[in-house]
């Protein structure tokens, strides 16, 4: 189960309604049933990279902005201030864990069926949507 | 026969004339061969068996069943550099792009005249096992009506800046161009070995185990007698059974340039040179934005490419569709930025820079599994900047209205052609870029003397009878073009004389 700072680190990671063509945002696109398959099939280094990340962002991004932690005492355009400042840090570590975060998001996201209609990725003929009609 | 350890939960003892250890282009291609002499053989590998009509085209599954380390093996250095491996039935040629190419002579020339290895691998009979290879496996260029908008910008590049570059060569039957290579081809075009030597050498005979780890080599006096393992949950490593599987004839160990030196090591092999002088290929891509349509997902996964500056700046580059999953973490920005720039990923191109580094590396076993170090050499950073500067000339010669660099300390974008330069004298601090490393060599190098590598001219482990290197950890150097056709040309050349040998 995700805790509440965790949504709102993702959430502002990856919003909805952001873009009048692609409306959807990580939560959207299933993440809560992701983290929990995430949780349960992921290698222990893949699952720890992902909680440390949403801790660095969580305790850590908003120090780079000279804000006080957490990210989510603040309104969304310095919480999105404060993570472009983490994935842009001079703190190579920090830049990864950034990474880490988009990249583990991405699994999710990407792999979404209504995002991927959305950017234009062709309907596949294995596509489960294409079977049933 | 497929006997797959995770379904099977059972222990096992055989004998077999020969044991291969991997299954991916050194291992199949030496079962390949073997099996034609009549020879009893088992293929042993340690990922699971993964059919074509399990492919999906969702990259978290496919990490999670067909990848090491769930795609998370990295080599650590000044950066962390992700070393992507396939671990399934049919190894890396399951994942990969299927790219056709032969030794360069420039590469081969040195491993004559400075590694003395002109007799050990005669690139006349590689080029007739090449030959062999390229017929079964169907190698063709990648035709245009499957090229897509990735590939054919990079053929007009080359057509405005008169650079050289084609279309690539891939062993294929029937592509359709639905970019997925990464995640196992959907429609079995692609000729990886879990579609072509592998069902050879399974439908005449060849034993091959899956979900199958290897521990250690049996050795018997100076005599490789076999190897004893345990069938596991490959994506955990939780063992299900022991196997034990004795060799009448030998062992060869085909299990990829970061796993034949710890295996080696676990055996008792001891050389100084074991796990190290590991090289590679490490890449790095830069997106170009176009105004027109470029829908990176259909077309051959990588189909074009430039060696222009193979041999005088060591690198190549080529045309990489990245699924969405992994391109779009590839995007900048946060929030409504990252969002915006999502939007648009239908309008972007992504080309890579394949860099023959200097660099040379290690593999060890560590406490905590394998340890792999690679820092690339300030003369790599040099041909990687001017590698990424090519690049970035290339999409705008194409008609990108801008480049994503992805570079720390550089900007975000670049907006014209003058603004190439600036890749030229970027950052040479190789954590200020995002690499992956492919094309794994040398840990387990072939040498005349046993004081100047592991293997032998002979393929077998120096001063040891029966125990066999033929993958490219063989390799005294990387080669800075594809390797899979070079690991089989090997691999089917030492199969052929360690069969003579045992006649």
């Amino acid at each position: 189960m995700l805790s509440k700072q965790s949504r709102i680190v993702l959430d502002t990671l990856l919003p909805s309604r952001a873009h009048p063509t692609l409306k959807y945002g990580v939560f959207d696109a299933g993440f809560n049933e992701f983290w929990a398959e995430f949780e349960r099939t992921a290698l222990p280094s893949l699952r720890w990279g992902l909680r440390t990340a949403v801790f660095a962002a969580t305790w850590i991004a908003p120090l780079l902005i000279h804000r006080l932690p957490p990210l989510t005492l603040h309104d969304r355009p310095t919480r999105e201030r404060a993570l472009a400042a983490m994935a842009l840090s001079r703190f190579y570590i920090l830049r990864q864990l950034f990474v880490v975060l988009k990249t583990t998001v991405c699994f999710c996201y990407g792999a979404d069926p209504n995002v991927r209609d959305a950017i234009g990725y062709p309907l596949q003929h294995d596509d489960p949507r294409r079977q049933v009609s | 026969m497929i006997f797959d350890g995770e379904k099977e939960r059972r222990a096992l003892d055989e004998t077999f004339d020969y044991v291969i250890v991997g299954s991916g282009a050194a291992g199949a291609t030496a079962a390949r061969i073997l099996v034609d002499t009549g020879a009893r053989i088992a293929v042993v590998e340690e990922g699971p068996a993964v059919t074509t009509a399990e492919f999906s085209d969702r990259v978290f599954p496919a990490f999670r069943r067909m990848f090491r380390g769930m795609g998370t093996q990295i080599a650590r250095g000044r950066a962390f550099i992700p070393v992507i491996q396939g671990s399934c039935l049919g190894g890396t040629t399951v994942v990969n792009s299927a790219i056709v190419w032969r030794i360069p002579d420039d590469v081969w020339e040195p491993w004559k005249a400075q590694y003395g290895l002109g007799d050990a691998l005669p690139l006349d009979a590689l080029h007739t096992h090449w030959d062999q290879i390229e017929r079964e496996l169907s190698a063709r260029p990648v035709a245009p009506e499957i090229w897509g908008e990735n590939n054919r910008l990079m053929d007009i590049a080359k057509n405005r800046l008169g650079v050289s570059a084609a279309p690539m060569r891939r062993y294929e039957i029937g592509c359709q161009g639905s970019a997925r290579c990464y995640t196992g081809c959907p429609h079995g075009a692609k000729q990886s070995m879990l579609v072509t030597y592998l069902p050879y050498a399974s439908e005449r005979g060849v034993m091959l185990l899956t979900s199958a780890r290897v521990d250690k080599v049996i050795l018997e006096g100076d005599r490789a007698a076999g190897v004893t393992g345990h069938f596991h949950v490959p994506q955990f490593k939780r063992a299900i059974a022991p196997f034990t599987l004795r060799a009448r004839k030998g062992v060869l160990i085909a299990a990829s340039a970061i796993q034949t030196p710890g295996l080696l090591a676990r055996s008792g092999v001891r050389s100084p040179h074991l796990g190290k002088h590991f090289q590679g290929h490490p890449g790095a891509a830069l997106a170009g934005v176009f105004d027109e349509k470029v829908a990176l997902w259909f077309g051959a996964t990588q189909g074009y490419e430039s060696d222009h500056h193979r041999v005088d700046g060591r690198f190549k580059i080529e045309t990489i569709s990245l699924p969405p999953e992994m391109m779009l973490a590839r995007l900048p920005g946060v929030g409504r930025a990252w969002v915006e720039n999502i939007a648009r990923s239908a309008h972007i191109a992504m080309w890579a820079v394949a860099l023959r580094a200097y660099a040379q590396g290690s593999v060890r076993e560590g406490l905590f599994g394998t340890d792999i170090r690679f820092d690339l050499t300030p003369q790599d950073m040099i041909n990687l900047r001017k590698g990424l500067r090519f690049t970035a000339e290339l999409l705008f010669a194409a008609g990108a209205r801008e480049v994503i660099t992805g570079i720390h300390g550089l900007p975000e974008r670049l907006t014209s052609p003058d603004q190439a330069g600036l890749l030229e004298t970027g950052p040479d601090d190789p954590a200020c870029y995002s690499f992956a490393l492919t094309h794994l060599f040398g840990t387990a190098r072939m040498s005349v003397r046993p004081t100047e590598g592991v293997v032998g001219t002979d393929f077998s482990v120096h001063r040891t009878k029966g125990l066999y290197v033929i993958d490219s950890s063989i390799f005294p150097t990387n080669l800075g073009v594809n390797p899979q056709l070079a690991i089989m040309g090997i691999a089917m050349h030492a199969a052929k004389k360690i069969a003579a040998t045992n006649e």
